[in-house]
């Protein structure tokens, strides 16, 4: 690989890792990591005086999230083509898990709003396992790169 | 990114047109981002610091974290492409050029610290933000060079 385009993709993963950290620092403030808050926030609660989610706020935040997840997957998983890992059995199962745990995340707000409270436990692992997964691609692409 | 693979790719019919295109998009991010960042954020150490801290004189509240995390999260997304795909098209067209490294670091070493310059700066210390500006000018302007010298290699170099 030519030495620009390794440079080019080692400084997008640590784009790529601020844009994780700010994800985190993001679904902390605004949700919170447990399943009450995240009930909480997509249902509304009268004490504090917030209101449940609407259809159209949902689609609002999540529609360009849908363009975003796709597109940033992809990227990400079409570098692997450049590595060893391409012949792993185990890069399959990553690229599966990456795209379903992403999908569940996008989606299992509408299921919380139309009254599947599980949904928000499914939103919280779904989170953490898109990030993690990221994480894990992201040391097999750098190692990969640093060590060709 | 097939265009990395060809040969050459001023006899490619459809490769030239198409990275025409994103360049030309790319360039009026580039401008379109500073306008709207100066009617945002602001450009310089002042308005900066009343959009982000608020001003009590003329009643102006301070940037939420959740709002200033909300701008500062899309910013990545949009630099990063933008970084990724512009660098991946200097790289092809600028071949074998020694300034081109020396180009793309500065301009994603730049990109980064504007990021995390403004982190810095919203949560510990204003100084950062001198920093900031710094960065903000430094990968624009960089990031021009880069797409005005592609666009140049594509449609006057002999060969690419």
């Amino acid at each position: 690989m030519k030495k620009a385009y390794k440079f080019s993709i080692l400084y997008f993963l640590l784009f790529a890792l601020i844009l994780l950290l700010s994800s985190y620092m993001l679904f902390e403030k605004k949700i919170g990591f447990s399943i009450d808050s995240v009930l909480e926030y997509y249902l509304g609660n009268e004490k504090k005086f917030t209101v449940m989610y609407s259809w159209s706020g949902m689609l609002k935040v999540i529609l360009p999230h849908i363009f975003a997840f796709g597109l940033f997957s992809m990227v990400v998983l079409h570098f692997l083509i450049f590595t060893n890992s391409k012949h792993f059995k185990r890069t399959k199962v990553l690229i599966l898990i990456l795209f379903i745990s992403g999908a569940f995340e996008l989606l299992s707000p509408f299921f919380i709003i139309n009254g599947f409270e599980f949904f928000a436990a499914v939103k919280l692992v779904s989170f953490f396992l898109f990030e993690l997964n990221l994480l894990y691609l992201f040391y097999l692409l750098f190692f990969s790169i640093v060590n060709e | 990114m097939r265009f990395t693979l060809i040969k050459d790719i001023k006899k490619d019919a459809t490769m030239g047109p198409i990275l025409n295109g994103l360049l030309i998009f790319t360039l009026s991010y580039l401008i379109l981002d500073v306008i709207v960042t100066s009617s945002t954020l602001g450009l310089f150490f002042s308005e900066l610091t009343t959009t982000l801290f608020g001003d009590e004189e003329e009643f102006l509240d301070p940037l939420s974290e959740v709002v200033f995390l909300e701008h500062i999260h899309t910013q990545i997304f949009f630099m990063m492409m933008i970084l990724l795909t512009l660098s991946a098209v200097f790289a092809r067209v600028s071949n074998k050029k020694s300034y081109s490294l020396l180009l793309i670091n500065t301009t994603m070493l730049s990109g980064l610290s504007t990021l995390i310059t403004l982190i810095l700066g919203y949560y510990f210390s204003t100084l950062f933000l001198h920093l900031y500006i710094v960065s903000f000018f430094l990968w624009h302007l960089t990031a021009l060079l880069m797409t005005l010298y592609s666009l140049w290699s594509l449609n006057f170099e002999k060969s690419i």
